[in-house]
Formats: structure tokens, C-alpha cells, sequence
């Protein structure tokens, strides 16, 4: 329920509305979007960055949340590791969301013994919060040409076209795979899978199961998995350092059992990274969508084994994250609202910018309304616009919300707000890490049987993602990187070494770096606070 | 502040928190149970008596806010029986349900499972089961995050969210395949190389926006 601070503005959204209807803003051209971005987007904001002192990317423009990871000792003490492996296995997947999921799957079939290694439960991940759902050129009048096109457009000609164009590929078949698997992605009357447009988008293209795409995958993935020997999993057991060969190709890692407080070694044939994305360093101060175990820790991991980044000073902040409540700040709204038509609506209930341009533009305006005093402030002292639901109903049908979004809905009425009456309080939430590991075509990072795949994966999206393209690249690159990993089966690993993590301490020394981290973060620190 | 009781101890915490929140603000190291903080991956399942109530309550611990004389606990993890198969083997999944979950049939309509944090009407989709209207299960389970706490009420110890995936997996995979893409599948065997596509990865930087941009 809204309190009682903001029921003028409440009743500003309502008595603009029909005013709001007739003026949508133009779309900007590129040079306004620019210097838009430039000034207000947090990638642009050059006191939030430095360069990077050391390794594969030196010099390279890097968060201050990750460069404070990387440029430090871990202060876990390696002296006291006993490398010898507990467990030994043809592939080590490591993370248990989508793409590791994935991986696995594909690196059995292919007849490899899989090992794989969750931070939390598996399926804890952030594609069981991934609502609005996934891109594939399946219609008609679409083509893999053309989403090759506008994600490469997207991604402002930065994202890796070889990358690109595999994804683009490779999407119709995935879609026949999770079909097979048994994924029940909504269909049209024809018996034709649905698709939907979405900003900047060329033909509709987004598949979804209504809007809880990601988590319907997920369950019927986990359910998929089980049905192996083949397939072992360590769940509560994130991973702490890789280790690698006397030549400095990775054969296995370090993990760490949370519930008996205790180190294990696994020794692998081939690594695959897939423990997502970074949104809980919370980038200058941002509130984030993601879940509790996104902390970065494939950037910190395979840096220190000698991988190299791409794109990490890149993050992409989906515009409508939810401001109130307080316990639900930095929740996403789905992007689909806003592919509907809904207003974005500042403080003196005018709309300012054009709802249909890409995120990251979308968050700049936002952040302008809400710097330039243009925003509405909660009773906590939070800051965000509104987006105005209810307007959804009278330009589609009454009940739409409802129907279409089962889950938002819900999700409000939890906390007695009812989204077909009232407007959501909302300001860029942390969303997604742009960047990541470099990889090939087949998800290999420059560390010889080092795979990465999903969000810790970079070169994809260039500077801003677009919507539904992470579903879809967490699928793609997943199997790949299981299938490529499986072809190492023959390759001897050698013996286990954290050489990589001496040597990158001895040029932390060179450099009078004395700084200690826990890093990888594995765990957010979180300060509650509350008025 | 609030007193509540907290995982077995009377606690004081600040108003507003969520029990999640009353963990952390208390210097709980809790990590099992916690998912996306967001209500929507079921990990984080909580057992509550409200001040002066009688009945208890179920939710998640990142949506639960705490109350004066709330008495909470985390009930991260509830055991329940989920059927092994590879479906790939199976030719026809829904007639194999009663194989499957025999325990299904034991279902006398109870109604103690109608305790779902996403407010699925657990018992109803179990009597569509029973009486193998298989679809309309799957359409209602699609909210179904497997939390569990729907079998932790059955005194016949079925778990619900299982027989829901089952029969969502299985439905899904009777369709055939969707027409659009079944076309797409074919185009891209027959015409492996669009030419221009082809040249993508040789393309000048300038070329490839010019062909890109082509498309707008």
C-alpha cells in the first residue's frame, strides 16, 4: 500500500492520463541520444571507473567494484590448500543456472562424466527471474539475418559478429530442443509458437511462457538432469580459485562446502565457468535485480588463471526497477509492460521520454528526471518516476494486467497494491553484466580448456544488451561449451597447481599492491537499512 | 523496534523488515534459503504465527514482513518423493502418470495444500490430475516455483509440485511441432548460406553496419 505522502502524486498519474495519451514523446535521434547517455548514464560516469593495473586487460577502463576484486590478495590463505583432488571428473561445470545447466546436459550426451558445482540450490540462478522471455527468429517475417542485425545495432557494433552470428544460428534449434525437453513456450491459435516485439526490434521475435519465462525452463531443465549417473551434483559448493597444469591450462578447480565449512579439490578434464553475472557489487550504489549469489566471481576466477576480459566497464540498468516498497527495491518490472505502451511519468506528470527506446537510453532519462528534480521521492528518501500500469487496461481491455502478467500482479497484491489501479514507483535497477570472459565460437576462454558460458561470458552484446537475447545466449553458449568441453575427454590434466594465483600475487607485489579482498565475493555484504 | 520470535528466540528487531531482513539485521548468517529475493524462486519458504493467531501461515522469507509478536521460522527444505524417469524413453508420459505417482490416487481432496505462496489452488490442479484432465494442470501449474510447501501439508505425503512438473513436461512435449518454426528448421537445412550472411565475419567494420542497418 502506498503511504500516505504519495497519494497527490498518485492522483497527478490518474488526472494526466488522458492529456499524456495524445503527446508521446519523438524518438531521439542519435546525436541526442548520445549526449544523453554521456551525461547520465552510469557507464558514462568517469568517477565510477579506473584502469585496470594488472593482468590480460591492463590499462583497460574497468568498474571500481571489480578492479578493488581484482587488484587485490585473496584472503583466503592458499599455503593451506591440500590440492590433492577428491573428486575427479571428465567436466567441472561450475554454476547451476541456465547455461551451466546447459553445459552439463550437452557435455553428457556427448558421453562425459559431469561434475557440477552450485553456489546455492541448483536452479538459484538469475534465468529463473529472466520474466519477459527469449528471442529466436521463428516467425515468418523474421530471420536469423535480421537478429543478427539488430542485436549487433543493440549492442552499438561492439558485440563480437562471430559470436553474434553463432547465437543467431543456433537459436531455431535450441527452440527445438527445449521443445523436445518439454518447455511449453506459449503458442498462437495456429499451433505456431507466439512471438512478440520488443524495443528495437526489427520483426516480433520474443518467446515467452507467460511472464515467467526463465523459471519455467529452469524447472523442466533440473527435472532433465536427473535423469543421468553420469551427471553429479555439488549444491552449497561455490568455487574458490580454478587450478591449472604446469603449461597453464585449467584442469580442475577449488570449491568450498558452506554447510561443513570445508575446501575440496575436483580434478577435471575441462572447466566450465558459468556462474553469472555481478549485479550483488552493486555498481555504484545501484540497486540490482539480481539474485543473491550474482557477485562476480568468474571475472575474479578466471582473471587471476590468466583469461582475458572483455567489456567490463559495460552494465546494463533495465529502467524499471521497482523503488516501493522498500523490501522489494531494485525488483524488475518486465520490459514487456513497457513494449505494450505504458507512460513513464515524472513528478509534474509529464511523460519525458519515448517508452520504446532501448534500456540503456530509456535509464538515462530517468536518472535526468530524477537528478534534475524531476522525480518523486518515497518516505525512505528513495527517488524514482512512475510507470504507469493502469493506462495498460483502458488501451487494451479491462483485465489485461491480470492476464497477461500473472505474476506481477501478484507479486503487488502481496503488498496491497493493485497494478490495474495504481502506478508503479520505479528508477534503473542493475541488470546485467554486458562484458565478461572472452570466448570463441565454442565458448573457450584464452586459458586452454577454460569454457565459459552465459553471463560471465563477454563479447556477446556489446555495450547494451537486448531484451531476451540473455535467455537465449545462456542456451547457445551453454551447449556449446558442453559439447567442446566433452571433445577434451582424451586430454590428460596433469597435475594440479595454483602457479597462475602465485604469479599474479607476484605482480600484485611488484606493483606495492598490498590491498586484501574476499574475492571472489561469493556472498554480498548487506547493510539493512531502514528508517 | 518489534519483539518477534526468531527461528526459536525472542528477538528485537527494527518495523519493515521481511524475515530475511530480521535474519541479516541479527547477525544471522543465513545462506541456505536464500534464492532471488525477489519471490520468485521458492528458496526461501517460511512457517509463521501471527500474534494472537491460532492457525499458522506459510510464505517466502524475502516477502514475509515481520510483525510484533510474530513467531517465524525457515523452513528451507522439505522432504518429498519425486518419481526418476528419462522422459526421452517414454513414448506417451501422461499415461504413465499412475506409474509414475501412484501416491497421486491416495488424494482425498483435503485441501491442506491450499497454502501456496504464489496462490496456485494446489488441491484443485491434484483433483484435475486425478481425473486426467492432464492440460488444464499444466496451464495452472505454470506459477509453480517448487518450493514445496504444498507436500510438507499432505498427510499423504504426495508432493504436488512434482506431479505438476510431471504432467507440465509431459504435455509439452505431446505437441508437435509448432508449424513457424518447424519452416524456420527447414530454410535454414536447405539455404545454409545466405550469401551476404556469410560474409559477415570478413566484412569491413563500415560494411557491416551498412548491412545491418539495411534492415531497418
Amino acid at each position: 500500500m502506498y503511504s500516505e505522502s504519495l497519494v497527490p502524486q498518485l492522483e497527478l498519474v490518474n488526472a494526466t492520463r488522458e492529456q499524456r495519451k495524445a503527446v508521446t514523446p519523438a524518438p531521439l535521434a542519435d546525436r541526442e541520444k548520445t549526449v544523453l547517455l554521456k551525461k547520465y548514464h552510469p557507464d558514462y560516469k568517469d568517477s565510477a571507473f579506473r584502469d585496470l593495473r594488472i593482468g590480460a586487460n591492463k590499462g583497460d577502463r574497468v568498474t571500481h567494484e571489480f578492479a578493488d576484486l581484482l587488484e587485490s590478495f585473496s584472503s583466503l590463505d592458499h599455503a593451506r590448500l591440500d590440492l590433492e583432488p577428491e573428486v575427479t571428473t571428465d567436466v567441472l561445470v561450475l554454476g547451476g543456472g541456465g547455461a551451466g545447466v546447459t553445459a552439463a546436459l550437452f557435455a553428457e550426451s556427448r558421453g562425459a562424466r559431469v561434475l557440477l558445482a552450485t553456489k546455492l540450490r541448483l536452479g538459484n540462478s538469475n534465468t529463473i527471474m529472466a520474466l519477459g522471455g527469449m528471442q529466436a527468429a521463428v516467425a515468418a517475417q523474421d530471420s536469423p539475418v535480421r537478429h543478427f542485425a539488430d542485436t549487433m545495432i543493440a549492442g552499438g557494433f561492439a558485440g563480437d559478429r562471430r559470436l553474434v552470428k553463432a547465437m543467431v544460428e543456433d537459436a531455431p534449434g535450441i527452440v527445438a530442443w527445449l521443445l523436445k525437453v518439454g518447455v511449453n513456450f506459449d503458442r498462437d491459435e495456429n499451433g505456431d509458437l507466439a512471438t512478440r516485439m520488443a524495443a528495437g526490434m526489427t520483426a516480433p521475435r520474443i518467446l515467452s511462457i507467460g511472464d515467467h519465462t526463465g523459471l519455467n525452463i529452469m524447472k523442466v531443465l533440473k527435472d532433465e538432469l536427473r535423469k543421468s549417473d553420469r551427471i553429479e551434483l555439488a549444491e552449497f559448493s561455490p568455487a574458490v580459485e580454478l587450478t591449472t597444469s604446469e603449461t597453464g591450462a585449467c584442469n580442475g578447480a577449488v570449491l568450498y562446502d558452506l554447510g561443513r565449512r570445508r575446501h575440496f579439490v575436483v580434478k577435471a578434464r575441462a572447466v566450465v565457468l558459468a556462474t553469472g553475472g555481478a549485479g550483488r557489487l552493486h555498481n555504484q550504489g545501484f540497486p540490482t535485480s539480481n539474485n543473491f549469489g550474482a557477485t562476480g566471481d568468474a571475472i575474479v576466477l578466471a582473471y587471476r588463471a590468466g583469461a582475458r576480459m572483455e567489456g567490463l566497464d559495460s552494465f546494463q540498468y533495465h529502467p524499471t526497477g521497482v523503488m516501493f516498497p522498500e523490501h522489494m527495491v531494485g525488483v524488475l518490472v518486465t520490459e514487456a509492460i513497457r513494449s505494450l505502451g505504458t507512460h513513464l511519468v515524472n513528478a509534474r506528470g509529464e511523460r519525458f521520454v519515448n517508452e520504446l527506446e532501448t534500456r540503456d537510453v530509456v535509464a538515462a532519462a530517468i536518472i535526468r528526471e530524477c537528478e534534475t528534480g524531476n522525480g518523486v521521492r518515497t518516505p525512505s528518501g528513495k527517488v524514482g518516476v512512475w510507470l504507469d500500469l493502469p493506462i495498460l487496461e483502458e488501451l487494451f481491455e479491462k483485465g489485461l494486467l491480470r492476464k497477461r502478467f500473472p505474476a506481477l500482479f501478484k507479486k503487488f497484491m502481496r503488498v496491497r497494491i493493485d497494478i490495474t489501479r495504481r502506478p508503479l514507483l520505479v528508477y534503473p535497477t542493475l541488470h546485467y553484466q554486458n562484458g565478461g570472459v572472452f570466448i570463441d565460437e565454442t565458448g573457450e576462454s584464452t586459458v586452454n580448456n577454460l569454457f565459459v558460458a552465459g553471463e560471465a561470458a563477454g563479447g556477446i552484446h556489446g555495450r547494451n544488451r537486448a531484451m531476451g537475447n540473455a535467455l537465449l545466449d545462456i542456451f547457445v553458449f551453454g551447449r556449446r561449451a558442453g559439447i567442446a568441453a566433452a571433445g577434451r575427454v582424451g586430454h590428460e590434466p596433469g597435475r594440479l597447481t595454483l602457479n597462475h594465483v602465485a604469479n599474479y600475487y607476484s605482480r600484485l607485489k611488484s606493483l606495492r599492491i598490498s590491498s586484501v579482498a574476499n574475492s571472489p565475493t561469493l556472498f554480498p555484504e548487506f547493510i539493512v537499512d531502514k528508517i | 523496534m518489534i519483539t518477534i520470535e526468531l527461528e526459536g528466540r525472542k528477538i528485537r528487531v527494527p518495523e519493515g523488515l521481511t524475515v530475511i531482513e530480521a535474519l541479516w539485521d541479527t547477525g544471522h548468517d543465513v545462506k541456505r534459503g536464500i534464492g532471488c529475493l525477489s519471490g520468485l524462486c521458492g528458496a526461501c519458504t517460511v512457517a509463521y504465527l501471527e500474534a494472537g493467531a491460532q492457525r499458522v501461515k506459510f510464505g517466502l522469507g524475502c516477502q514475509v514482513v515481520v510483525a510484533e509478536g510474530m513467531n517465524v521460522i525457515m523452513l528451507p527444505y522439505f522432504p518429498s518423493r519425486i518419481a526418476r524417469y528419462d522422459m526421452a524413453d517414454m513414448a506417451n508420459p501422461l499415461q504413465e502418470l499412475p506409474g509414475q505417482y501412484p501416491e497421486l490416487y491416495a488424494c482425498d481432496d483435503c485441501k491442506a495444500c491450499n497454502i501456496c505462496p504464489e496462490w496456485i489452488h494446489v488441491a484443485g490442479f491434484m483433483k484435475n490430475a486425478k481425473e486426467a484432465a492432464y492440460a488444464t494442470v499444466a496451464e495452472k501449474v505454470k506459477d509453480c516455483h517448487l518450493c514445496g510447501l504444498c507436500a510438507s501439508r499432505c498427510p499423504k505425503s504426495i508432493a504436488p509440485q512434482y506431479v505438476g512438473l510431471y504432467l507440465q513436461r509431459s504435455c509439452a512435449r505431446q505437441q508437435p511441432l509448432p508449424p513457424n518454426l518447424r519452416k524456420r528448421l527447414e530454410e535454414m537445412a536447405t539455404f545454409a548460406d545466405d550469401a551476404d550472411f556469410a560474409r559477415v565475419p570478413v566484412m569491413s567494420d563500415d560494411e557491416l553496419k551498412d548491412f545491418c542497418r539495411g534492415f531497418l
